[in-house]
């Protein structure tokens, strides 16, 4: 999960996220950015997750957290 | 449930689409986003062009066009089929049904098995699993599936999450007995509670139109639409397609003891390019065997998008030769379907324009 937060970044279109980044609080947070991230953790950890749980999330390291705990479920 | 035919065949196909073509980036004003991030999604998800009837035409319109060109042009006889199937969300009127709305209107015979089927994203797969299951009637020698929406009618001008997408069309399939005994499989699934995520609320007889149900109100993103307009829960229904079909078409495979290498084309519901492409690469299906270029050059029509994906992309190949396609459909209900068929050589395979 190392290069999660450059994945993230990657995908939203920003410079860098840091584990205390709340998602929601890029101005380049919307619904089609949320759409890409759930679509690159699909794609790159085999998780599904909806809009809602990043909304839950909140954090960029909660929501790391919270694949990580998705992936060790599915093993 | 699983579903299985033999000596079953599409002999043709004609799309018809609306001459009257817009553009996302002229219609990006009416959105209340910031003009970046309207790019941004016309970029990812692959919007460009999409035809939209100009006016208050409707599903029959669209559907007689079509059935008088191939009467026309000779492809189809106008008293050699038995049965007409129509499959729609936006009839002419709630009674009666747009079957028979055709059937009057061209003048066909009576000795006619008319239905319509309200289904939408599955649609062009249940009209064909339908129209299978007719032809083991003797008295029906081909079947009629017409796949007719004019649901730009019913979406929002101010709903960015719906608006650039849809498109209006409609297609006309000529289903018959083959002489191929290969099995075709067909899967599908339904799932009605979750129906909401795609819905048009008012209109009809559990919320009737009024004054109330056409005023505009805002989704909590900028989206602005009414009641009485189609609205989708588009993260819902991202999440429906990613979790349901991939499962599905692996199970359809596994029924067939196909692989993914086998299958010529997979022909899908096009959404937009973004979920297909999403799709493609969890199947781990190259890009070019599954076209996703619809929603770019007409927009999203409903049942319409798979005979839109074959002649746009398919014309010329399936008049001369034969393919092994995969079909998926997904959406309203919730329901999702695929099938595994030969495909051609068709007898005509083409498109048409509504002026």
């Amino acid at each position: 999960m190392e290069r999660f937060y450059e994945k993230l970044a990657e995908v939203m279109d920003v410079d860098a996220v840091k584990e205390s980044d709340v998602l929601a609080e890029f101005p380049e947070w919307d619904s089609l950015t949320a759409l890409s991230v759930i679509a690159m953790i699909g794609a790159e950890y085999g998780v599904d997750l909806v809009a809602a749980d990043l909304k839950n999330a909140g954090t960029a390291r909660a929501l790391c957290d919270l694949v990580n705990s998705k992936r060790q479920a599915v093993k | 449930m699983n579903f299985q035919f033999t000596h079953r065949k599409i002999s043709g196909l004609l799309g018809i689409v609306p001459a009257n073509a817009r553009s996302f980036v002229d219609e990006m004003a009416n959105f209340q986003f910031p003009l970046q991030r309207s790019l941004k999604l016309k970029e990812v998800m692959g919007y460009d062009q999409h035809r939209i009837v100009d006016g208050p035409i409707c599903a029959s319109d669209l559907a007689c066009f079509g059935m008088e060109h191939l009467f026309r042009n000779g492809l189809l006889g106008r008293d050699n089929f038995d049965a007409l199937l129509v499959v729609t969300q936006s009839p002419d009127y709630f009674m009666p049904p747009t079957s028979s709305v055709i059937q009057g209107r061209l003048a066909l015979k009576h000795d006619m098995f008319c239905m319509d089927i309200n289904q939408g994203c599955a649609g062009f797969v249940i009209g064909l699993i339908e129209a299978f299951m007719l032809l083991e009637q003797p008295s029906i020698r081909k079947v009629v599936l017409i796949n007719v929406d004019v649901l730009s009618r019913k979406v929002s001008p101010k709903d960015r999450n719906s608006y650039p997408l849809i498109g209006d069309a409609a297609a006309i399939a000529v289903v018959e007995r083959s002489a191929d005994a290969t099995p075709i499989h067909a899967n599908l699934k339904m799932d009605g509670a979750r129906r909401e995520a795609l819905m048009i609320p008012a209109g009809g007889f559990r919320e009737p139109s009024s004054p109330e149900t056409a005023a505009l109100e805002d989704d909590g993103e900028n989206n602005l639409r009414a009641r009485d307009n189609l609205r989708m829960d588009g993260s819902a229904v991202f999440n429906f397609v990613q979790v349901e079909v991939p499962p599905m078409i692996e199970a359809l495979l596994e029924t067939a003891q196909w692989r993914v290498e086998d299958v010529d084309y997979f022909l899908f519901h096009q959404p937009n390019r973004f979920m297909l492409q999403k799709l493609a690469d969890r199947m781990k299906v190259p890009y070019e065997k599954m076209p996703s270029n619809v929603v770019e050059h007409y927009g999203n029509s409903s049942g319409v998008t798979i005979p839109m994906v074959i002649v746009h992309n398919l014309r010329e190949q399936l008049s001369r030769t034969a393919v092994r396609a995969c079909l998926a459909g997904f959406g309203v209900g919730l329901t999702w379907t695929s099938m595994l068929l030969p495909l051609g050589p068709l007898d005509f395979c083409d498109l048409v324009e509504f002026p």
